[in-house]
């Protein structure tokens, strides 16, 4: 393990990099907001300049669209920058080996999301558009997951726990925040000549899976105070942040609707009759863009408690489980050949 | 504890670095028109990392995408359906289903042709010149162009596609009201085609002109999807682009009525559909005319009496209720019969819209019977919703809040729904004044919040 009177760098880069990961799905929600995935033409460069080099003043007072997408552009190579200094530190101070891998995977996941968007602007395909707008919060789960794994509480927490409940409702928890997100880009990327069944029915999978989420924070909020965890406290956290979230998430969601369609029982209420949508309006693009980039925190919550229940839960220690990947190299960490040695043997 | 297996690991990167040695050739293919962007994204990745990235970061890039990808594939389906105007199947089916054998689905489609020799397609629009002149009075086609195509800013910084960015979601690419969302709104999204607009300052059966689209499209409708384009409209920056949309909507508007007219003509005619067919570009000519003319057909509306603008005291104001309300009671106006006797659009009298009519009871459907309509499904028909009388109380005016759009709404009518014009006394006729008319429209405006 890293020693502990050093400042660790490694954690200081995983967390800038999931935080700065987090500015960058909002940017990206604002620029599908505003449809501004082609407001740049070209890529890598910005209108045949470099990347880098585009005129700031061109840039800041251009217009809009440009100035979101191509400050999308410019943080996602920030964070691109984050994530390699956290590699060449993973790789050159911490010792878990499975860890420093993974920070390669993740700029891996960072340089792909990277080409994703490139090529949604080079092919000017929508569908990428889709499938990179559910990459990124994907990356951001991802690079959350290794800040975390980077943290004190991953260092200390010890296997006491012998309830699996909590363990299985987090994954469910997880695959269901997931798949909400999912569908939530089915529908933020809905392609011109999508049929209105189509849609409807993404709608009604999007609201069901809505229901589901919302039961499964409801029970991990229960399950966490039951007498079986009560111990436990440090679960308490992610409990409490996902079910503020999911609150904030469903006035979200309803708000997203009522600036997107209107609600449907309009006429009961003068105040909602009356009420007239603006298009791209600032108030009402911040809302939606709220919306998603909501989900994306619920997904890097769901990240925090898998990892908290999972280093905690002592039925992972068996072998014949699959879960045993952190705990294990963990302990395989403790050898100072580690995984690289392995392969230098192989060569 | 298990290991970690390097040996195997090495055996299936090295299996990898062959398939990533493959598609060498890959950035000689034309991407742009690839008929699979998954594929071609696929195979540009595979280019990428195997001349650009190291071997392990080739490997987690690549994985990671090909993740991505195979979950997209699974919600979405890979394949990329060919953008174009729809052909009107549901018109065709409507005028065939009775007493003849046609098939719908390839007289829209011919009729789709004829039209697409005309006006182009969904990409590159253009305006028929050869057949029929009047563009100029009509709409401006560099308007339309910028309206067209897909969304985004081209080198010279210009945006287009400003329709797929502001109204596909809704109105669908053919303006038939069949976007994506249309299913979930209510009332359902305008379908240009029938070439029938609402809320106009001309009478019912003539076209609306640039301003009165463009009033809708500034102010929007309240408590609907349709959205104010206000903040677009009033910035430096995008004011150009609520005009062009104006032009783009009637562009699409002439386009659709020209497609049911030459569908019409075929059926109950039996006229080929052909491009130089004399018969069809008369149709062709008509149209284009009607819209041309509409500018001549606006109604001029006698100026807002001061009261409206300053209480008057309570004897005349109670006076004005007290006429406006027997006016509004009176078996003249009949709006007692959908409005209700309180204004509380309450009324006893329900029906559909002319662009339900349109596919069930011309077509001798039963809108009303649950599972009739569901015969012209596959058309692209949604499930028949009857026509909401407005509610005075609440002061929401879909067409516009001021005296003299709802004056307008009294003398025009709504075209398209059950609100018919009063009759107005013109040049003899018989029937309500204009002093009269004002009287409605201050009683209307009075039922605000009661």
């Amino acid at each position: 393990m890293n020693s502990e009177s050093k400042f660790n760098f490694v954690k200081l880069w995983a967390w800038m990099s999931a935080a700065f990961i987090f500015p960058l799905i909002w940017v990206g929600g604002l620029v599908t907001t505003h449809d501004a995935g082609m407001a740049v033409p070209d890529w890598p460069g910005t209108y045949g300049y470099n990347l880098f080099l585009y005129p700031l003043s061109t840039w800041l007072y251009g217009p809009f669209d440009l100035l979101i997408e191509h400050g999308h552009r410019l943080l996602g190579s920030w964070v691109g920058f984050l994530v390699i200094l956290l590699c060449i530190w993973a790789w050159n101070t911490e010792s878990r080996g499975w860890y420093r891998w993974a920070c390669l995977g993740l700029l891996g996941a960072v340089i792909a999301q990277g080409l994703l968007g490139g090529f949604r602007v080079v092919l000017d395909q929508r569908t990428i558009a889709m499938i990179h707008g559910c990459g990124g919060p994907m990356v951001f789960a991802y690079a959350s997951f290794l800040a975390f794994a980077a943290s004190s509480d991953w260092n200390r927490a010890r296997p006491t726990l012998k309830a699996n409940g909590l363990w299985r409702l987090s994954w469910v928890l997880f695959g269901a925040t997931v798949t909400q997100l999912i569908l939530g880009a089915q529908l933020r990327h809905a392609l011109p000549y999508t049929t209105p069944v189509g849609f409807m029915s993404m709608v009604h999978l999007h609201l069901t899976f809505a229901g589901i989420v919302t039961l499964a924070v409801l029970g991990v909020f229960y399950l966490v105070r039951r007498p079986e965890y009560q111990t436990e406290t440090k679960l308490r956290s992610p409990a409490n942040a996902l079910a503020a979230l999911l609150l904030i998430q469903l006035a979200l969601g309803v708000g997203t609707w009522m600036v997107n369609y209107a609600l449907p029982w309009s006429e009961t209420m003068p105040s909602l009759a009356r009420y007239v949508i603006a298009a791209k309006g600032y108030w009402e693009s911040m809302l939606v863009t709220a919306h998603q980039a909501t989900g994306s925190l619920l997904i890097a919550c769901s990240t925090w408690l898998l990892c908290r229940v999972g280093k905690r839960q002592s039925t992972l220690t068996s072998s014949r489980n699959s879960f045993t990947i952190p705990n294990a190299v963990d302990s395989m960490a403790s050898e100072p050949t580690g995984a690289i040695r392995i392969l230098e043997t192989v060569e | 504890m298990r290991r970690f297996d390097t040996t195997k690991a090495r055996v299936f990167l090295g299996n990898w670095r062959t398939v990533l040695r493959f598609p060498y050739s890959v950035p000689s293919i034309d991407l742009q028109r690839s008929s699979n962007p998954l594929l071609a994204c696929f195979l540009m990745i595979l280019a990428a990392t195997r001349t650009h990235l190291p071997r392990n970061l080739a490997v987690s890039g690549w994985l990671a995408t090909s993740g991505m990808l195979a979950v997209i594939c699974l919600a979405t389906g890979c394949g990329r359906s060919e953008l174009g105007y729809k052909p009107n199947s549901l018109h065709a089916a409507s005028l065939t289903r009775e007493g003849t054998d046609q098939n719908p689905i390839s007289i829209a489609k011919k009729a789709s042709e004829v039209v697409e020799t005309w006006f182009g397609n969904i990409d590159q629009p253009k305006w028929p010149t050869d057949q029929v002149g009047l563009a100029d009075q009509v709409l401006r086609m560099d308007c339309v162009e910028r309206c067209a195509g897909p969304v985004g800013r081209g080198i010279d910084k210009v945006e287009r596609g400003l329709f797929r960015k502001h109204c596909v979601s809704c109105h669908g690419l053919s303006g038939d009201g069949l976007g994506p969302a249309a299913m979930l709104l209510e009332p359902y999204p305008r379908d240009f085609r029938r070439g029938t607009f609402k809320f106009k300052s001309t009478p019912v059966g003539k076209k609306p002109t640039r301003e009165d689209i463009h009033r809708t499209l500034h102010d929007g409708i309240p408590g609907t999807a349709m959205p104010s384009f206000r903040a677009l409209d009033e910035s430096e920056e995008f004011a150009k682009d609520v005009e062009d949309l104006v032009h783009y909507v009637r562009f699409l508007a002439i386009r659709g009525e020209v497609e049911r007219r030459l569908i019409s003509l075929h059926v109950r005619e039996g006229v080929e559909l052909e491009s130089n067919s004399q018969r069809m570009q008369e149709v062709l000519v008509q149209v284009v005319q009607k819209w041309a003319d509409s500018p001549d057909d606006v109604l001029v509306i006698p100026e807002t009496p001061d009261y409206f603008q300053t209480p008057s005291d309570d004897s005349d104001h109670a006076q004005r209720i007290e006429k406006g309300k027997t006016l509004f009671e009176s078996e003249l106006t009949a709006c007692v019969k959908c409005h209700g006797p309180t204004g509380a659009g309450d009324g006893k009298s329900q029906d559909f819209d002319e662009w339900t009519k349109d596919w069930t009871i011309l077509a001798g459907i039963d809108p009303k019977h649950p599972k009739d309509w569901k015969e012209m499904k596959p058309f692209g028909a949604l499930k028949p919703v009857l026509s909401k009388p407005r509610n005075f109380h609440w002061g929401a005016y879909h067409g516009g809040k001021s005296p003299s759009e709802i004056f307008k709404r009294i003398v025009l009518g709504i075209e398209g729904t059950p609100m018919p014009p009063v009759a107005r006394a013109h040049n003899g006729n018989p029937g309500l004044t204009d002093q009269e008319i004002w009287d409605l429209v201050y009683y209307v405006m009075h039922l605000e919040d009661r």
